[in-house]
């Protein structure tokens, strides 16, 4: 991973000394433990601020709406970059596509997860290889990195994101899933009963704060459905109803789109699971029609187009 | 204790739509109850929230004058959902009011001076309650002379044209209106706002200016006043923002430290030029 | 009044006075998330997590509420305002940040012209019961904001954890009502002598690095700061650090109707939003983020203090913990500040 820092902290020098972008879109390290935060490069001495490693939680690709009107190189990780691809088919970047500076992800630790292996305060984390070393006020632990990674990226497989224009670090060999993401498998085996009172259960502590709305590259309408007073689709206090509606229809927005990257989850301050939906629709989409979201530079979505031969089953 | 978020209860008496575009409806609306009309005690430049249950709530400038008793009246442009809904509410029906809310125009302070009243398009409706206030007779020896200059797009968009004409027929009142486009029967100026200003010159000797309209024909009539001669302080203006509560506190209207809908919406331009321009 | 609680007694105790008040008192829904909610079970209150991502705000100024209900009948209406609360109630646990944001709020919702009844009858009907920090996280910074881990300004009574048992001091008349709980029993001096030590340790950790103070007249310079070019850009818009925030207390009303009934609602609202301050002409006085995140930043810290003469934030850090983005307001603070403000530049590009 070091090596890879050094490669881009290199890589972002020299796009921004010899005027390739205007900004890089990166991370950096800032105040808290297992986290990273977004920064914004617009200097080549800039670029000595990059970070990576595997608390790179975000989805830089939503940043890219804000900075239409510049030439805009970004840090995209597999899913990331698939993002970026299902964005370039919405054309969504009608002046300066965005650069991609692909990394090849080693997946990321899901700190939410990391928290609740150790008892007190977190005020420091270390990776060194495979370990992740947790430090604070009264204790060090060493952590097998792979047992605390995001549902997303246990599933993960497109971990190299070839789409990018510029690489670095290795291709991976990639897992191909025999069966599904399990946190959908975990859901399917529910009966219909247990799988709506595990819905509303979660859905229960949301607080319509759109974080996981904001967090997701895919979610830029202008005006998102929950905000429309004419016509009004939904109420903006938190029945039950209104919570089921609000995810159940963000899900669905995101079908055929989504590159199950995890944003939206990690980005819920109460801890809601997200995926298992997303990632059963992404599942649907890859079953019925064999699309992947941004895999394919050129294939039309499923759900935006028509084909006689299309699977119409469903329709009853 | 008063909960001010209750609306107390008025009755639609009459509603006429007042421009040609038939996007602005007057309502005169009456007290239900007895004891509300005499516990409402307001000053031109003031508003109320207007409530259709059900729909939710909309501030307007209350355009009728503290001196015409028994009745409020408000013009409402059709724009969102409770202003379409106060366009097709029926005669009879009732609409809930809370108010007056805001500061008003700072009427003290004009006394002894002119009074300029410059409005453009639909904004003239507390600007109408002003002038219509320093009109009454018992009143009028408060101000010196008062100019009025009102503009809009085209003659069939001026408010309360009725009563234009009668304020032409006076002669204690100087009344200038100007249209961008003028039809066959026009008997007016033809011009925006800005020019029309420049073009009549009125003094800023001793004469304080209130100015309500578009934000662009502020934008271009400001400079003007500033060109007269009129210090930051003798010039007010209404701003219009998002509101809810009306009352200070669900924060959405702030401007700096100040409250649109408290500690305005009528503000001089030496309070607008010390905070941010988030307006 | 000092007291003393065995924590063996502590679920009787709770169950105690559940037979008089509504209690309401921090809740994990699920392991790492913690609210304040109304109790059912004693079992039920869970104290572990220091910061609750949900404030104690929400007692009295609740996410969501019914302001009043309505019925139309032709071209008539009648009106039900629902303020009233039935049941005295008890908030068990908050910490002293969440409680003297409590008095912050009180400030604007209860004011010389206008009282806000819903917020006054809950906090007239609620008697306090906080909770000192014995091990403040690395976020908290209450110290610098004006209060400190163990402040008693706003408790009825106070908690403080002395491992086996609670340190219970009775502050105000509400409080005093309660002396007579069958739990409570006479202090050992020697948990005084503990209680000081374990202030001391709390107000070390906490500190007082955060430069808050004299924030109003620096920020005063800084409307038109190209600060705000920079600062704004990493925040995606959602309204984590508003809600979860103990001060904020913007709020929307909305009309919940069908056929001819409904009701009029408050929710919390964000001036991290867009639609927050967008008018109907399709104007926004606040078009970008850079607008929405000074005002958020400038409210606290600039605007509050003018009117209020305090910042209207208590430094509890759910904003830093709960940030998708790692916004943290602490550095935007220290940059604001001169002092710091040239090592910071580096880091604000």
């Amino acid at each position: 991973m070091a090596m890879i820092q050094k490669k881009l902290r290199e890589k972002t020098k020299e796009l921004l000394a010899k005027k390739e972008v205007d900004l890089v879109i990166g991370f950096s390290d800032w105040t808290l433990p297992l986290r990273t935060t977004p920064i914004f490069i617009r200097t080549p001495e800039g670029a000595e601020h990059l970070v990576w490693n595997s608390f790179c939680e975000n989805n830089l690709a939503a940043y890219l709406h804000k900075f239409s009107r510049l030439k805009v190189g970004v840090v995209v990780k597999g899913c990331d970059a698939r993002s970026v691809v299902a964005l370039n088919l919405e054309k969504r970047f009608p002046n300066h596509p965005p650069l991609l500076i692909g990394v090849v992800c080693q997946r990321l630790v899901d700190r939410k997860k990391v928290k609740k292996a150790v008892k007190g305060e977190i005020l420091q984390a270390v990776e060194q290889g495979d370990l992740l070393l947790v430090k604070g006020e009264n204790f060090e632990v060493s952590l097998k990195r792979d047992d605390f990674l995001y549902p997303s990226c246990q599933s993960c497989t497109h971990r190299t994101p070839h789409q990018a224009h510029i690489l670095i670090g290795d291709p991976v060999e990639e897992v191909s899933l025999v069966e599904t993401h399990p946190e959908v498998g975990e859901f399917e085996r529910k009966s219909p009963e247990e799988r709506w009172d595990f819905f509303e259960k979660e859905t229960s502590r949301c607080l319509r704060c759109y974080a996981c709305r904001e967090a997701c590259p895919m979610c830029y309408c202008g005006e998102c459905f929950v905000d429309s007073s004419r016509p009004k689709w939904i109420e903006k206090s938190l029945s039950p109803s209104d919570l089921a509606f609000y995810h159940i229809v963000r899900a669905y927005h995101q079908t055929g789109r989504c590159s199950g990257c995890g944003a939206c989850e990690r980005a819920c301050p109460m801890d809601i699971r997200l995926t298992y939906l997303t990632q059963k629709l992404n599942q649907e989409v890859k079953d019925l029609y064999g699309f992947e979201t941004g895999i394919q530079p050129e294939a039309a979505p499923p759900l935006s187009t028509f084909d006689p031969e299309d699977q119409q089953g469903f329709i009853k | 204790m008063k909960n001010p978020y209750l609306p107390i209860p008025m009755i639609l008496k009459k509603a006429q739509i007042e421009t040609s575009d038939r996007l602005l409806r007057t309502l005169e609306l009456g007290f239900k109850n007895k004891e509300d009309e005499e516990s409402f005690r307001f000053i031109p430049g003031q508003f109320c929230e207007l409530s259709i249950l059900g729909k939710g709530e909309a501030p307007l400038g209350i355009a009728s004058s503290p001196t015409e008793k028994g009745f409020l009246k408000f013009t409402v442009n059709k724009a969102g959902v409770v202003t379409t809904a106060l366009h097709h509410i029926e005669e009879g029906s009732e609409i809930g009011i809370r108010g007056p809310l805001g500061n008003g125009y700072p009427i003290n302070l004009f006394e002894g001076k002119n009074l300029l009243v410059i409005g453009g398009g639909f904004a003239f409706t507390t600007l109408r309650s002003l002038v219509a206030y320093f009109l009454h007779p018992e009143h009028r020896a408060k101000v010196k002379e008062i100019t009025v200059i009102y503009g809009a797009r085209m003659p069939g968009l001026l408010l309360y044209k009725d009563e234009l004409l009668e304020w032409e027929r006076r002669n204690d009142l100087k009344l200038v209106t100007t249209v961008d486009w003028e039809d066959k029967d026009w008997k007016g100026k033809v011009g925006l706002v800005p020019n029309v200003l420049e073009e009549i010159a009125p003094s800023s000797e001793n004469t304080s200016a209130v100015i309500c309209g578009p934000p662009i024909m502020i934008k271009f009539t400001f400079p003007k006043l500033m060109a007269l001669r009129f210090p930051n302080e003798r010039i007010f203006t209404s701003l219009e923002r998002r509101m809810k509560c009306g009352i200070g506190k669900c924060g959405r209207c702030n401007i700096g430290h100040l409250y649109v809908c408290k500690d305005g919406p009528v503000f001089s331009y030496a309070q607008l030029s010390k905070l941010p321009k988030d307006y | 009044m000092k007291l003393k609680l065995d924590k063996k007694n502590f679920e009787d105790f709770l169950k105690s006075l559940m037979e008089e008040y509504d209690l309401y008192a921090p809740v994990q829904p699920v392991e790492g998330v913690s609210v304040f909610k109304k109790i059912e079970q004693p079992s039920e209150v869970n104290l572990t997590q220091l910061v609750p991502q949900k404030p104690a705000k929400d007692i009295f100024f609740p996410q969501s509420e019914v302001m009043f209900c309505y019925e139309m009948a032709g071209k008539q209406s009648r009106m039900n305002s629902m303020e009233e609360i039935k049941r005295e109630r008890i908030l068990f646990g908050a910490r002293p940040c969440d409680i003297e944001a409590i008095s912050i709020i009180e400030k604007i919702f209860v004011g010389e012209e206008y009282t806000d009844v819903y917020f006054l009858e809950k906090r007239r009907k609620t008697t306090i019961i906080g909770l000192g920090c014995n091990h403040p996280l690395s976020t908290c910074f209450c110290s610098s904001a004006g209060g400190d881990p163990f402040l008693r300004a706003g408790s009825d009574l106070f908690f403080i954890d002395l491992g086996e048992t609670y340190f219970v001091e009775l502050l105000t008349e509400k409080g005093a009502a309660l002396r007579k709980n069958r739990f409570f029993k006479e202090v050992d001096p020697n948990d005084l002598t503990l209680v000081k030590e374990l202030e001391g340790k709390a107000f070390e950790k906490v500190g007082y690095s955060i430069p808050v103070e004299g924030i109003e007249k620096r920020l005063d310079l800084m409307t038109e700061s190209s600060f705000w070019d920079r600062v704004h850009e990493k925040c995606i818009g959602c309204a984590v650090c508003t809600y979860l925030c103990p001060t904020c207390h913007c709020f929307d009303m909305v009309d919940e109707a069908l056929n001819n009934k409904g009701q009029r609602v408050r929710n919390w609202d964000s001036c991290l939003f867009p639609i927050y301050s967008l008018e109907t002409s399709g104007h926004n006085p606040r078009p970008t983020g850079r607008e929405r995140t000074r005002q958020r930043l400038m409210h606290k810290f600039n605007y509050f203090p003018k009117n209020f003469g305090r910042v209207a934030c208590v430094g509890c850090g759910r904003c830093i913990l709960y940030c998708p983005v790692q916004f943290d307001i602490r550095e935007a603070l220290l940059y604001a500040s001169a002092k710091r403000a040239k090592g910071l530049k580096r880091k604000f590009r």
